[in-house]
């Protein structure tokens, strides 16, 4: 297959990159060399000269081997010199095309091209550099080839959307949602501004004399009961108070709203943010919570979208600090999620104990141990290993899993909660992994990827039995299949009410 | 031994990997192996004159660790390594330590590559590289297929995506 890939970049490609580099490569080295050794200036001019031929060949090198061209239905990318790399993108894969310019390419008129496609990588679909004329070429072709698929972002806006309030948030609740963004970072950053301001203050913030001096002023006896307990108070109120102030500051004026296809958020006192979350764009959803929080019934709400275009996508809060009914009415309008009935939920196996002790208690044992070889105390930190089986089965108790309904449930956390609702027809791969020590207790990890999430908020089942490990996921798969047929019965009958004919699928 | 979950797991009996593969992992083995040879026998010559060593055990080391890795680790990788694709999925099982089993739905595979560095094309085989649009194994790497076997996946993988849109 050699169809497509029949372009090559702007040439003048090359001499933007070479310019972009000079500055490292032809300054910082000769000079380099020219100060160390004896060479002196004119050795320094030739091994310029001579680095400047060997980069631009270089990068003509790359620029010869990198290929690229719109075919029926697909983008083509050949790249690299050494390590030869085909990539075809398919039209209805493409989210959008972006164009950008740097000042130092609208000097070159030239255009940086990114085809983004929503996959995770960074340069799925990058052509560094094109002219503009060809860069408004090339999203013209792509956007005719998609046609039909992803509708103009324009069309929605035209129609005049209907606006309904979803949910909103009073100052009382973002002040109380404040309440509990209680935060001692603050204190902390008020002492790096003190910090900064070292020289110019009348005092050393580091002395730990003044500190306790101040305190002196105001107590009888230092580090009393009171005064330990009056210091804590004072920052517990601190801290209470930035956690209001920043909550207010992002919050205040929370609304989200229903309009068309998509949904509205706005929010912010200083700086209005407005933010457009597409409906069909999200992956999934996430209930956010506390243990005091939820003790009072607050939870916060937020999706996790596929990115295109100037929407980046990721994690949008829906509704920060909201009740259940209120955060059911929101999933109402984003279909299929919906809250699971709290006993549906299933834990995750009782080995899991066993596995987090052996991984923790293990090298906690091999400190504890070498402790001993100085401190006759050490042995005693024994008595702490316990703590670490209960710390163990309390997180087992609020990691559960369910399945029900198209969507896939996830919980996890004991200090900050959460709950994944995924849909199964998001889910992007599935992976099963056991590691040595889950072997031989038979327990398995199951990580379920979706599209637009952060790494670190990825939903994993960890230390299923390894046999309801498989058969959860022979389940989603066979789930992802039924629901994937089903919608595309869905879409074509859609369509062919739409265009008012009966069309035949061959 | 097989790792229980593969029972289930296994909706389609798992391809093995181009022999070239096992014959990159062993070279691959035997460069890293003859790498730290190299830094043992420079070794050897200095450590010798601040501590009191006995002489060789730095090289026998290197050479134990060398052993393992261009000869005993390769099969035991190699044979770790499967695959199997039914139209609807591709799915991938790899890992001695931490064994791995992947699922890939194809009709979510965003592109596909197929790839080839200098010592694979000297082996005959090339990767082929599942771009889906997750974040946490956005890329899905299948090394050490034939050529041909890699561009007919890529093609079955390509026709299933448009079939998808169509």
């Amino acid at each position: 297959m050699s169809d497509g890939a029949d372009r090559r970049l702007h040439p003048g490609t090359i001499a933007l990159r070479f310019i972009k580099e000079a500055p490292q490569t032809l300054l910082a080295l000769p000079a380099a060399l020219a100060f160390s050794s004896k060479t002196g200036l004119s050795g320094a001019l030739y091994l310029a000269a001579g680095l400047a031929v060997a980069l631009l060949a270089v990068k003509w090198l790359v620029w010869r081997r990198f290929k690229y061209g719109v075919g029926a239905a697909e983008i083509v990318i050949e790249s690299g010199v050494l390590n030869r790399n085909r990539r075809s993108i398919p039209f209805d894969r493409v989210q959008d095309v972006d164009i950008e310019r740097t000042f130092l390419a609208r000097l070159f008129g030239l255009a940086k091209v990114r085809i983004e496609t929503g996959a995770g990588g960074k340069d799925e679909g990058l052509l560094d550099s094109v002219s503009l004329a060809e860069a408004n070429r090339l999203r013209e072709a792509v956007r005719a080839g998609c046609a039909g698929i992803a509708p103009a972002a324009g069309a929605t806006e035209a129609e005049g959307p209907i606006q309904s309030i979803l949910f909103a948030m009073e100052p009382p609740r973002v002040i109380l949602s404040g309440l509990f963004n209680f935060s001692l970072v603050y204190i902390a950053g008020l002492f790096a501004i003190l910090q900064t301001f070292d020289s110019v203050l009348p005092f050393d913030i580091y002395n730990p004399a003044r500190w306790l001096g101040l305190v002196d002023e105001f107590l009888p006896a230092r580090w009393t009961l009171g005064a330990i307990a009056a210091l804590l108070l004072v920052a517990a109120v601190l801290g209470a108070i930035a956690g209001v102030l920043q909550t207010l500051a992002r919050d205040f004026g929370f609304r989200l709203s229903l309009e068309g296809d998509r949904l509205r958020r706005e929010q912010g006192l200083f700086t209005r943010k407005e933010a457009v979350i597409s409906r069909r764009r999200v992956q999934l959803a996430e209930v956010s919570g506390g243990p005091v929080r939820g003790l009072f019934g607050w939870s916060g709400l937020s999706f996790q979208t596929l990115g295109a275009g100037t929407d980046r996508g990721g994690h949008q809060s829906a509704a920060p600090f909201a009740t259940r009914s209120e955060i059911e009415a929101v999933l109402a309008e984003v279909p299929p999620l919906r809250l699971p009935p709290p006993p549906e939920l299933i834990q995750v196996s009782r080995r899991h104990i066993l596995r987090k002790v052996a991984g923790t208690g293990v090298p906690a044992l091999i400190v504890i141990a070498t402790l001993s070889y100085w401190q006759p105390f050490a042995p005693a930190l024994l008595a702490l290993l316990p703590l670490l089986a209960a710390a163990a089965a309390l997180e087992r108790r609020f990691h559960r899993y369910a399945i029900g309904d198209g969507l896939l449930f996830v919980s996890r956390g004991v200090w900050r909660r959460r709950l994944w609702l995924i849909p199964i027809a998001r889910v992007q791969s599935l992976s099963l992994s056991s590691g040595p020590i889950q072997r031989r207790l038979g327990l398995a990890t199951l990580a379920i990827d979706t599209a637009g999430a952060a790494m670190i908020n990825a939903p994993r089942i960890v230390d299923l039995r390894s046999e309801a490990a498989e058969a959860l996921a022979v389940e989603i798969s066979r789930l992802r299949r039924s629901a994937v047929i089903a919608s595309e019965a869905k879409q074509s009958s859609s369509e062919a009410e739409a265009a008012g004919l009966l069309r035949n699928d061959g | 031994m097989r790792a229980p979950y593969d029972r289930a797991m296994e909706i389609l009996t798992p391809t093995p990997m181009d022999r070239g593969l096992l014959r990159l992992m062993q070279v691959r083995g035997a460069m890293a192996g003859l790498v730290l040879l190299a830094a043992a026998a420079v070794g050897e010559v200095f450590v010798d004159e601040v501590t009191p060593m006995p002489t060789g055990l730095l090289l026998g080391v290197a050479l134990l660790i060398l052993v393992y890795l261009a000869v005993l680790a390769p099969p035991r990788r190699f044979r770790a390594w499967g695959y199997g694709i039914d139209g609807e999925e591709l799915q991938v099982r790899r890992g001695v330590w931490v064994r791995v089993h992947t699922v890939v739905p194809l009709d979510h595979v965003q592109h596909i590559d197929v790839s080839q560095g200098p010592l694979e094309r000297a082996f005959g085989i090339c990767s082929l590289v599942l771009h889906t649009a997750g974040t946490l194994h956005s890329q899905i790497v299948l090394p050490g297929l034939a050529r041909p076997t890699a561009e007919e996946i890529r093609d079955e993988i390509r026709s299933r995506i448009r079939e998808e849109s169509a």
